[in-house]
């Protein structure tokens, strides 16, 4: 390694040393063990009772089990079973205080190509920091135990949705990962909104770094302004005009970052290397008179402090609580949530000022989420994570099993606009078939990188019956255990079957 | 005389529909340029297509160089556009504008759907495809519909996978679904016809009549796929393709310039490999809005209201632009005080107003129109000569 550059990644930035900075301790953990285990996936230890669920339906434990994680692994049952629902989601919501040293074991071999610290590749390869992402997000969802923390990483990710596919975002969504969605995933909501503001990756996404206002005749670029009212926070509906948008956009003029390079627009932007992708407030860019948002009024010269007001107005907004509370309940609950469950989540959202905490509770505590049982159709990267974890297999989350997300449309960080990954099935339905065919691979080792040891899951679990209950989260049914039979691949039949597609 | 029997619910006609939906609000001004108005190059001074560089159409409007592949069917009179083209939805949000124009109108379920619906209750389960990973939204509601990339994975077990399945498997998989009560079935019924459909076409036959697609470039692929789907009359009546990216807040020309290219030559190729096939496949080329009249600060343009809609095919009017407020009127011209809101490009021809020709004549009647296409008096533009 160069001593030079690692200098200069040291050196660099609030936005580069930020950089996924958990990624960066991960692969200095695994330079220490290089060559030890390099290539070779981890898996959750079958320590324990792995007695599975008994009853004929889903019962409250596979309930939790299926909505606040990516699927039960062999035993989760049993331990939830052990220590109660609700003590379940109060742990899963103070992922602070949970181990997770197998997920660090995970990421932090994560790959046998990844050979150089994330410094190194920063400087060079910008062109594989997504796809390690993808790879350390794809871990974190299999072996992480602080799961529903994972889930509402990935619900905020696509809530907002940054394709690093877009210029400059490659070397700046990691950070984005880092410093915003996972900093304040279970956080405050605002909190997270002005993060996200001010993200390097969203202000290169959304043109926010281009709007500026350095001559009167030069036009605000509208572009975040509208996504910020529209997909962050009240909603098309929300009641928000196109006078809004403008207002907005004037608001949040002069907030920029340095280039990297000339792009023949921000010319006396481009800053040396250390200095890559500050966000910095540009006072000459910025429209200082007074302006007017959902019907506030925002006197002339706040300056910086304009985005504090626009943040306040949008995040306190009914509509916003109304529509991330409409989000999580299709998230938990429904794609179609009952109104009541919905006003219930908003109640909680407005009540605390956007706490996520306490809003996640209110929905966990409704019995429009308790009845839900069983209902949901997965997503694929659900789809695939639970299957793993259900089979308890171990991978490097390489290559050959990033292609099934791709086939199915669910590539992580891949979703190109700003509205993030649909929620609902109608969105999914046609991709059972790449389902069946991941069924079939996985169940025969045919993915590489990826491996279960089926005979030896079968003879811990102890029958069939009690992996095919591993599997569904309940007592197979009589037509599912005679298809388990006739299949000639009945671990196979069963992960491509309707209700594993089901959670 | 041609023996095999056709599974589409269009009988002989065999006639195929193919909507382009370019996503990210494609600038029709760019595309189709109104070379002729000397206000365009007032509010384009940086970004205005030259009339030096443009593909004449009619001494008035001018392609982009970078279309010059549509020049032969423009010629041979089968590509007319309408310009001023899109929705009623005015909040230049692109999602709610793609999903209404999807939707036809505030309707649960696509305008395709719908179509599709209303032709044939028990259609080919390759009666419409989408080349994209999921499905569209404009097909959303349709009897039957797939979604996939490339036909050559399109079977169980992976390719070629057929062979090293249990006996049984496919056989329980499909027990297992048919005891389902909701769309869950009906999506593995779709897939499990699909599948059989598509192991029978060989996915590396030569495009026909010399044609050739940029095989590294997605949108070229998927036309090829759907010209191997319709000469293996597999009973296609829809296709969606999807090219996106259009959303040029920024440096409008190195964003578009290459998709443009893309879309030109992608729809060449695909009207060479089909032939004479051609006059029974029309071509719908659409995107959610327009751009803002005016150039931004950095070399792009903001979300606006018209753009333009392309029709390629069999019987289309061809080479002309319905580029006025009525039917083949004059241009109204960018005045001022002729454009909407914040300064764009008015719509005045609503897109159901292009599509409803179009699918007349792949063969909705007036009944199906209505419920196509529910709460919208529709005025068809006379596009077909028919």
């Amino acid at each position: 390694m160069k001593n030079s550059t690692r200098r200069e990644f040291i050196a660099a930035s609030a936005g580069a040393v930020a950089l996924s900075y958990a990624i960066f301790r991960s692969t200095q953990g695994w330079l220490t063990q290089m060559g030890q285990v390099a290539g070779i996936g981890v898996e959750r230890t079958l320590g324990g009772k792995l007695t599975p669920p008994n009853a004929r339906d889903i019962d409250p434990v596979s309930h939790a089990l299926n909505r606040l994680t990516f699927g039960p692994g062999p035993g989760d049952h049993a331990r939830v079973s052990a220590m109660g629902v609700e003590k379940f989601i109060e742990q899963q919501l103070s992922p602070e205080k949970m181990d997770d040293s197998l997920c660090d074991r995970a990421t932090a071999r994560f790959s046998d190509m990844w050979n150089e610290p994330l410094g190194e590749q920063y400087d060079a390869e910008p062109e594989a920091l997504p796809p390690v992402l993808r790879r350390v997000t794809l871990l974190r969802a299999i072996y992480s135990e602080r799961q529903l923390f994972e889930v509402m990483c990935e619900f905020w990710s696509d809530h907002f949705n940054i394709d690093p596919g877009k210029a400059d975002c490659r070397w700046t969504k990691p950070t984005d990962d880092a410093d915003v969605i996972r900093k304040h995933a279970l956080g405050n909501f605002r909190d997270l909104l002005r993060a996200s503001a001010l993200s390097p990756a969203m202000l290169w996404y959304l043109d926010g770094r281009a709007n500026v206002k350095r001559r009167p005749d030069e036009k605000p670029n509208e572009n975040y302004a509208r996504e910020l009212m529209e997909l962050h926070t009240l909603g098309v509906h929300g009641g928000y005009t196109q006078q809004d948008v403008m207002e907005v956009a004037r608001c949040l003029t002069g907030w920029t970052i340095r280039a990297r390079r000339d792009d023949g627009f921000a010319k006396t932007l481009i800053s040396p290397q250390t200095d890559h992708f500050a966000v910095f407030f540009r006072k000459d860019a910025h429209d200082d008179d007074s302006k007017r948002v959902l019907g506030h009024e925002i006197p002339a010269g706040l300056g910086k402090g304009d985005l504090d007001r626009v943040i306040e107005i949008v995040g306190s907004h009914a509509s916003t609580a109304q529509f991330i509370a409409h989000k999580l309940c299709v998230r938990f609950i429904a794609d179609e949530p009952p109104q009541s469950a919905v006003s219930a989540v908003a109640s909680a959202f407005s009540a605390s000022n956007g706490d996520i905490k306490t809003t996640l509770r209110a929905l966990f505590a409704a019995p429009e989420f308790a009845s839900s049982a069983g209902t949901k159709f997965k997503r694929p990267f659900h789809f695939i994570v639970s299957a793993l974890r259900a089979t308890n297999a171990s991978t490097t989350a390489d290559r050959p099993l990033l292609s099934y997300l791709e086939r199915m449309g669910h590539m992580p960080f891949c979703w190109p606009t700003p509205d993030g990954y649909p929620a609902t099935a109608q969105h999914w339905r046609s991709t059972l078939l790449w389902r069946w065919n991941f069924a079939l691979a996985l169940a025969n080792n045919q993915i590489n990188g990826t491996s279960i040891q089926r005979a030896r899951l079968q003879a811990r679990i102890g029958s069939d019956v009690g992996l095919m209950a591993t599997l569904l989260g309940r007592q197979p049914r009589a037509e599912e255990s005679d298809a388990w039979l006739k299949s000639g691949d009945g671990l196979a039949l069963l992960l491509a079957s309707p209700a594993f597609q089901r959670c | 005389m041609n023996t095999q029997t056709h599974i589409s619910g269009n009988g002989d006609d065999k006639r195929t529909l193919v909507v382009v939906f370019l996503r990210g609000a494609a600038d029709g001004l760019t595309l189709v340029a109104p070379l002729g108005d000397d206000n365009y190059r007032k509010f384009r001074p940086r970004l205005a297509v030259k009339r030096e560089d443009a593909v004449k159409l009619d001494g008035f409007f001018g392609l982009h160089a970078n279309l010059r592949a549509l020049e032969p069917a423009w010629k041979d009179g089968e590509l007319c556009i309408v310009h001023g083209a899109g929705g009623e939805s005015d909040t230049r949000s692109h999602f709610e504008a793609q999903e209404l124009m999807e939707h036809g109108g505030p309707a649960s379920g696509g305008w395709l759907g719908r179509f599709l619906r209303t032709q044939n209750p028990s259609p080919s389960p390759l009666s419409a495809i989408a080349l994209s990973p999921t499905l569209p939204e404009v097909l959303s509601g349709a009897p039957s519909a797939a979604a996939f990339e490339s036909l050559g994975d399109f079977s169980l077990g992976g390719r070629g996978g057929g062979k090293r399945l249990p006996s049984n498997f496919s056989h329980e998989l499909r027990r297992l679904y048919e005891l389902e009560t909701d769309a869950l079935r009906d999506a593995a019924r779709n897939t499990f016809d699909a599948i059989a459909r598509i192991e029978a076409i060989d996915p590396n036959a030569q495009p026909g009549n010399g044609a050739t697609y940029d095989e590294r470039d997605s949108f070229a692929r998927g036309l090829r796929q759907v010209a191997q789907l319709i000469q293996a009359d597999v009973g296609l009546d829809a296709a969606s393709v999807d090219l996106g990216g259009w959303d040029s807040h920024f440096t409008q020309q190195t964003l578009i310039e290459p998709l443009m290219l893309r879309l030109a030559r992608g729809l060449a190729a695909f009207r060479q490999d089909l032939g004479a096939r051609i006059t029974t496949t029309t071509v719908v080329v659409m995107t959610e809005f327009g751009r803002r009249v005016a150039e931004n600060s950095a070399f792009g343009t903001d979300h606006g209201r018209g753009s333009a809609m392309f029709v390629l095919g069999g019987g289309v009017r061809g080479g002309r632009v319905f580029g006025g407020l009525q039917p083949g009127g004059p241009w109204p011209g960018l005045k001022p005080e002729m454009l909407e809101g914040p300064g764009d490009l008015p719509v005045w021809n609503n897109y159901r107003d292009i599509l409803a020709p179009v699918l007349t004549r792949h063969g909705a009647s007036a009944d199906a129109l209505g419920k196509i296409f529910p709460d919208f008096s529709l005025s068809g533009l006379p596009l077909f000569a028919e």
